[in-house]
């Protein structure tokens, strides 16, 4: 089950840089929400797969039964969802902000830093 | 409390001297030159303990973990370094005074600020017992030797040469850093006197070559020895008064300091003197010939000091107490009439404008004193009797002679010799007697500022050579002392008898004369030599400096091009071959095997989730790239779900339907047909990238699920939640009470961007199209 799980989260992953690496701002922000999807997927496989019953205490018990999922990458992947959503959501108001001032997703033609000058204007170094 | 209260008032003299120049006036140099005449007082009055063969020492705690203190020396050697600093140092404070007399009081105000700061600095390093505490002072002087060459900081030279010295003696101190701390780690102390009295401890330590290889870059660099003597005529730029004190009296001498400190440790390695006499030679033959064919009579004089640098590194490399005497005599004599010479060529240039030693002449006319200042410092650095310059010549001749070595040094040092006989020529007869006819406007003569330099150093020379006894026994007995360890009967007088010193003498002389009468077709001859050009200046040195600049800007170029395709596929790059790196490393440390029972529900789930995010790189339309990735959420939903995690479950529900909806809002405003932002090229090496990158998270992921995980913190939250948070949802409760604040800052983060993007679409009344350009 594990290797299925690893190539699974290979794939997400893969899509996820091959989509990063787009100059088209939304392409990118897709790329991020697959990248993090395969983060948690990745903890969630971390901490062991065998158990499937939801960590919760049984009423009468006072300590977690040994036949419960592992709650630790839950509650650290339950954190990782909201933060990721919360990522993505903002990248995309913020590309289409952009997309409103600038009239563009492409990053080519995001050039209002480059516009500014580069500190190599003569075309190399001089001394002093 | 000696060495506090020296500090202080060189230090304090340095605070005050802006207000003290803006508020006395003329009188505000003299006033603050009282500063270093103070501490010379103070030093010279410990003379008769010094000579007694004491050696004052004192220490302040700072880092005792480290070994570190504030604790200081004096002894014969440093006390005669002590007082030639601030001897100098008060003269240079009266010059600098009356040389910045027109330019605005804060300029001199500066000026002086820095030279007392930097008299501080030196001050400390040889006084410095802890070789730390001395190296903090040595780069101190290297800064403020930065800020001294590159005063006028308008002129693109002077800055430059400033950039050139900090960079040759700032490297050279962290050499010279590194091999204190290769002798702090041989040892376990950093201190001078005990490594002295464990000399033959350190010699016996493995780290013995690289301390002092390490120790002679410092001092090399420092002291400017070839193949680095290129960076001290270039220091010319700096202010007269700052080249007489800095770059021929004091500063540069601090690697000859450093050098004959560490002589005696080293008596016992070979190659050690063997190096010193090498180096030292070459750099008097390459400074004299050097000499030779320099234009400007501050650089006539630069390379003079190079070669006079030359012959103490390699008096220190002669063994035999008659070199260390030499060595020490010459110490004094060089200050004396190099720092004279160079306050002649401050008047001469400064009256004058005039830089060019070709372009003086007559200037005895109209600036008497000055003229006479410059022979008599000049004949004593020809070595004629009955100069103090001849007594210390006499005695270089001897320490040749009876040391161990061949007659290549003696020759070395004839040619020297004689060069410097014609340099002393050169630089005081023909600008200031000669070629009366060229004698540039001056624009105003000598004040008494200007002159009680010069006169002071320059009839010291002659003093001293008439009574040589007086400064031998009183200074370079008792420095002698402290450099060998045993006492040397130091007698100096004119007249030893015709010895082979007086025939070397005699030959040096004539040779000299004969130099100076024929410089100018000599030096014609050898400037016509194209060859000679850079042959020993900084071309290599610009050639590192550039190439490395060029390196920066190529790499810079190439990396930071604006392209953020660019950024990425770098940073991706980099963490790929980071991770085959790791891989590779790692070799047959993470066995693959396969664990768990194969779920059908879950593999489907898989397969559906790894065939939506596949499909999210092919699809052509925005759209169809968003419900791509909707599935794999709601695919990852259903894979939390069925293993046990309906918290997760029911938070990526949610989350993915509220990011669909938000993402399907952006995209209802954008231009929905995609086109390919990215060359075929491309694509195909961001999807190698994209594949390597794949593979490398499925071996770490498959390896990393092949053994059992650590369940410790598990236990601990599942042992604990209900008995002491009273929570049966163990998820729930690791979330709201054992990591508590972790959530709050989650909060945080979703309140956060939801305000940043609420700020970033509200509609504004104007459009905002940011200016181009």
């Amino acid at each position: 089950m594990n290797l299925v799980f690893s190539l699974a989260i290979a794939a997400i992953m893969g899509a996820g840089i091959y989509l990063v690496l787009s100059r088209n701002v939304m392409r990118i922000i897709f790329g991020v929400s697959l990248m993090s999807a395969g983060t948690n997927l990745l903890i969630f496989l971390a901490g062991g797969l065998q158990e499937i019953a939801p960590p919760v205490i049984e009423k009468g018990e006072e300590v977690l039964g040994t036949a419960s999922a592992n709650p630790l990458p839950q509650a650290l992947i339950l954190t990782a969802i909201v933060i990721g959503f919360s990522l993505v959501a903002f990248a995309a108001a913020l590309a289409l902000q952009v997309y409103r001032s600038d009239g563009t997703i492409d990053t080519r033609e995001m050039t209002a830093a480059e516009d500014l000058g580069t500190p190599f204007t003569t075309g190399g170094a001089t001394n002093g | 409390m000696l060495f506090v209260i020296l500090l202080l008032i060189c230090a304090g003299a340095a605070l005050l001297a802006r207000p003290v120049l803006l508020m006395g006036g003329r009188f505000g140099a003299p006033l603050l030159a009282l500063a270093p005449l103070a501490a010379f007082v103070l030093l010279a009055r410990q003379q008769p303990t010094i000579a007694a063969g004491e050696v004052i020492l004192a220490s302040y705690t700072w880092v005792p973990s480290l070994g570190v203190d504030f604790s200081f020396r004096l002894d014969g050697f440093s006390l005669l370094f002590s007082l030639l600093i601030t001897g100098i140092g008060t003269l240079v404070t009266l010059y600098a005074g009356a040389y910045f007399a027109e330019k605005p009081r804060a300029t001199a105000g500066r000026f002086l600020s820095l030279i007392l700061l930097f008299m501080t600095a030196m001050l400390g390093t040889v006084l410095a017992d802890n070789l730390v505490v001395m190296f903090l002072f040595w780069e101190a002087t290297s800064l403020l030797s930065f800020l001294l060459v590159g005063f006028d900081s308008e002129k693109a030279e002077a800055r430059k040469a400033a950039l050139q010295a900090l960079i040759v003696t700032g490297g050279g101190g962290l050499a010279l850093f590194a091999s204190i701390l290769l002798i702090g780690l041989s040892l376990g102390t950093f201190s001078y006197t005990e490594v002295i009295a464990r000399s033959d401890e350190l010699v016996a330590s493995p780290w013995l070559v690289p301390i002092i290889v390490l120790m002679l870059l410092g001092a090399f660099t420092k002291s400017a020895q070839v193949p680095f003597q290129f960076w001290l005529p270039n220091a010319m730029q700096a202010p007269t008064p700052a080249s007489a004190y800095l770059h021929s009296a004091t500063m540069v001498k601090l690697g000859v300091f450093l050098l004959a400190r560490f002589d005696h440790v080293f008596a016992t390695v070979p190659w050690f003197g063997a190096t010193l006499v090498i180096v030292g030679s070459l750099t008097m033959l390459v400074a004299s010939f050097e000499a030779l064919r320099a234009t400007g009579f501050k650089a006539v004089l630069a390379q003079s000091t190079v070669a006079s640098l030359g012959i103490l590194v390699m008096l220190i490399g002669l063994n035999g107490e008659v070199a260390v005497v030499a060595t020490v005599g010459f110490l004094i004599t060089h200050a004396f009439y190099k720092a004279a010479l160079f306050f002649c060529a401050g008047n001469a240039i400064h009256a004058t404008g005039e830089a060019h030693l070709g372009r003086l002449g007559g200037l005895a006319r109209v600036l008497p004193f000055t003229a006479l200042a410059a022979v008599l410092a000049s004949f004593s650095m020809a070595g004629l009797p009955p100069f103090i310059g001849f007594i210390s010549k006499e005695y270089l001749f001897e320490a040749q002679l009876s040391s161990g070595w061949n007659a290549i040094p003696v020759v070395i040092a004839v040619i020297v010799n004689s060069v410097m006989v014609g340099v002393a020529g050169i630089v005081s007869i023909r600008p200031f007697f000669l070629n009366r006819r060229r004698t540039p406007k001056v624009r105003h003569g000598e004040t008494p500022g200007l002159l009680i330099g010069p006169l002071t150093l320059a009839l010291g020379g002659i003093a001293l050579g008439i009574v040589p006894n007086v400064v031998a026994v009183t200074l370079i007995g008792p420095a002698v002392l402290a450099l060998t360890g045993i006492p040397v009967d130091v007698s100096f007088s004119l007249w030893h008898g015709v010895t082979p010193m007086l025939v070397l003498s005699g030959v040096v002389i004539t040779m000299g004369v004969l130099l100076a009468v024929f410089w100018t077709p000599i030096h014609i001859r050898l400037r016509r030599r194209r060859i000679l050009h850079g042959l020993f200046g900084d071309r290599f040195y610009d050639k590192v400096f550039n190439g490395t600049l060029n390196l920066a800007s190529t790499s810079t170029r190439i990396l930071q091009n604006g392209d953020q395709h660019r950024y990425t596929a770098v940073v991706m790059a980099s963490v790929v071959v980071i991770l085959g790196l790791g891989l590779l490393l790692a070799g047959n440390g993470a066995p693959i095997s396969a664990t768990g029972p194969l779920r059908i529900s879950v593999l489907a789930v898989l397969v559906l989730a790894a065939v939506g995010a596949i499909a999210t790189t092919l699809t052509r339309s925005l759209v169809g790239a968003l419900v791509s990735v909707g599935i794999v959420g709601f695919a990852s939903a259903l894979i939390f779900l069925l293993n046990g995690a309906p918290d997760l479950a029911l938070t990526q529900f949610a989350v993915e339907t509220l990011l669909v909806v938000i993402l399907t809002a952006v995209l209802l405003r954008l231009p929905v047909k995609r086109e390919h932002t990215r060359l075929p090229r491309e694509r195909r090496r961001d999807a190698i990238l994209a594949s390597l990158f794949a593979v490398f998270v499925f071996i770490g992921a498959a390896s990393m699920s092949s053994a059992p995980p650590d369940m410790e913190l598990s236990l601990f939250f599942g042992a604990n939640s209900y008995l002491e948070a009273y929570g049966r949802n163990v998820v729930n409760v690791i979330l709201v009470d054992f990591r508590a604040i972790d959530t709050l800052g989650e909060v945080a983060v979703v309140a956060f961007a939801t305000l940043a993007a609420w700020a970033l679409l509200r509609r504004r009344s104007t459009p905002t199209k940011p200016a181009k350009g």
